[in-house]
């Protein structure tokens, strides 16, 4: 897949930041406690051109240094978004085969994080269209190998050892908000996804899906509507 | 400010995505309309209630599986290659080649170290002494031996090989010979001050098609600095029409490690200066750039960017 034609600024940087952290540093502008990490993303950048190079010359090994730096943020995606750990190591193997296969089409028009992304939500798209057109919308859904799995049982309890019945209203909510999350549209699920749970910039989502920042905030805004309506009940 | 407009933009608002103008008028607004500041309570809410489905870190060994499942697919992987490639020297293919030497070496070895016995051997048992090279004969210089026979029978061995020959060719740089000569030292030479003075010559040609596309490898790929500066300098003109040569240059602004490189290119992109990439990439320079002079002259190159109604 060749990098398109103009998408040049850089927001984020990469690695297996946590949600929180790529937050916090979406929200900082210019001040002065940014310059370290204006430096740290342009040497992250200047590493990451390197490594692309001699990747492109046929070097599998920096290619596979790229996806360590990668690999980890593009697993918690493709999980959080699929609820199958199956899925989501198909879409990750997938992703990075297309983007060794395509790297010589890598011409350093965007950064190699908006491009590997792209790649990532094409693909996570197709398969939430296809999970669509399978109308997998019961709390009982399927996975790739047809096997049947409960969403309760994908809400991972992150608190136990608290209150036992604390932690199973917790998980009854995270299973509600799993199937009101499929009820959006592919597009809304993947823009709420991306700027919600992995705090990403509107402005990189508008990159990475091809559109504008103003069709990314539109998208968002529906979708969240869509969600608080689906979910009144449980507040 | 009105109610609608505020109610509209309160997802906007808690996600820090509001600009500093429209954040400070909603917070004025909502600090007066107690309907609006419920709107934005009851939204709050609902952020928090999202969370309740956890982002998980993959586990360590889910992240293990999925990377051992790719190495082994990627060892029976091709990458594809680039239509530019096809033209370019790569020296990756020839060192590719060059690793297989080892064992030729090997073998050229054990057939010369056998030969060798062999033949003082037959020497001794008839009384005489091996011939012995005279000393004021010189080895020829070989690039590489092509073929090794052994005669059945005997001790005689035919070991073909081609000889490395000086030579050298003076002409003009519009000379077809001359040229070819020229965009192979460019691409592949290991001294970079025979790659600076072919880059050097070949600048003056540069309205061939074929010799933009050797500046613009060497403007990408070339290890030295100086190489570097002299194919941006060849190309300066060419950002206009060419847009692989504008592409090149804008690459070289981003990425070049070297300062003296980006100014150059930051320079050469002036007479494109309103084309949409090259814009954005002012932009984004002039606000994050580690140099303050890339910053500075971004700046001054958008201020003084033709305006568009």
């Amino acid at each position: 897949m060749p990098a398109e034609a103009v998408a040049v600024p850089l927001t984020v940087g990469p690695g297996l930041r946590t949600p929180q952290t790529r937050r916090a540093a979406d929200e900082t502008s210019s001040t002065p406690s940014d310059r370290g990490l204006m430096v740290g993303q342009a040497q992250s950048r200047m590493n990451d051109t390197e490594l692309i190079r001699e990747a492109q010359r046929g070097n599998r090994a920096a290619f596979e240094d790229l996806v360590r730096q990668y690999d980890g943020a593009v697993l918690r995606l493709a999980y959080h978004l699929t609820r199958s750990e199956q899925d989501a190591q198909d879409v990750y193997q997938e992703a990075f085969l297309k983007a060794y296969r395509n790297i010589n089409n890598f011409r350093f028009e965007c950064s190699f994080y908006t491009w590997i992304y792209r790649i990532v939500t094409n693909l996570c798209l197709d398969l939430l269209r296809k999970r669509q057109v399978r109308k997998e919308d019961s709390g009982v859904t399927t996975d790739s190998e047809g096997g049947s799995y409960d969403l309760l049982d994908q809400v991972a309890d992150i608190r136990s050892g608290a209150s036992p019945e604390r932690d199973l209203m917790r998980r009854e909510l995270g299973a509600r908000i799993a199937k009101a999350l499929t009820k959006l549209t592919p597009r809304e699920r993947m823009v709420f996804e991306m700027k919600h749970y992995q705090g990403l910039k509107l402005r990189t989502i508008g990159e990475i899906l091809n559109t504008t920042e103003e069709t990314a905030k539109n998208t968002l805004f529906r979708g969240t509507q869509k969600l608080r309506a689906a979910l009144k009940d449980m507040r | 400010m009105n109610c609608e407009w505020v109610q509209q933009n309160i997802t906007l608002y808690l996600y820090n995505e509001l600009a500093d103008d429209a954040r400070h008028e909603l917070e004025q607004h909502i600090a007066r309309c107690k309907n609006c500041a419920a709107e934005v309570a009851d939204q709050r809410e609902f952020q928090v209630q999202m969370n309740a489905l956890p982002v998980e870190e993959p586990s360590a060994s889910f992240l293990a599986a999925a990377r051992m499942r790719l190495q082994e697919v990627l060892e029976t992987t091709e990458q594809h290659r680039a239509w530019y490639h096809r033209f370019a020297f790569d020296p990756t293919v020839w060192l590719r080649q060059v690793r297989f030497s080892p064992a030729l070496a090997s073998l050229i070895f054990l057939v010369g170290f056998g030969g060798g016995i062999g033949a003082m051997y037959s020497a001794m048992s008839k009384g005489q002494t091996p011939a012995v090279p005279s000393g004021n004969q010189q080895p020829p210089m070989i690039s590489g031996i092509t073929s090794i026979e052994k005669e059945p029978g005997t001790d005689q061995v035919r070991v073909q090989y081609d000889k490395r020959l000086p030579e050298s060719v003076q002409g003009s740089v519009s000379d077809p010979k001359v040229q070819d000569l020229l965009l192979y030292a460019a691409k592949s030479n290991d001294n970079s001050g025979v790659r600076l003075n072919s880059v050097e010559a070949l600048t003056g040609k540069a309205d061939d098609p074929r010799v933009r596309e050797t500046l613009t490898y060497a403007l990408r790929y070339d290890s030295n600095p100086g190489v570097r500066l002299m194919a941006l300098d060849g190309l300066g003109s060419y950002v206009k029409d060419d847009i692989r040569v504008r592409n090149a240059v804008l690459e070289a602004l981003l990425n070049d490690s070297n300062l003296g490189v980006r100014s150059g290119a930051l320079h050469a992109l002036d007479p494109v200066r309103a084309d949409s990439s090259v814009r954005m990439a002012l932009q984004q320079l002039s606000q994050e750039d580690p140099s303050e002079y890339i910053r500075t002259e971004s700046k001054r190159m958008l201020a003084s960017m033709p305006s568009i109604d």
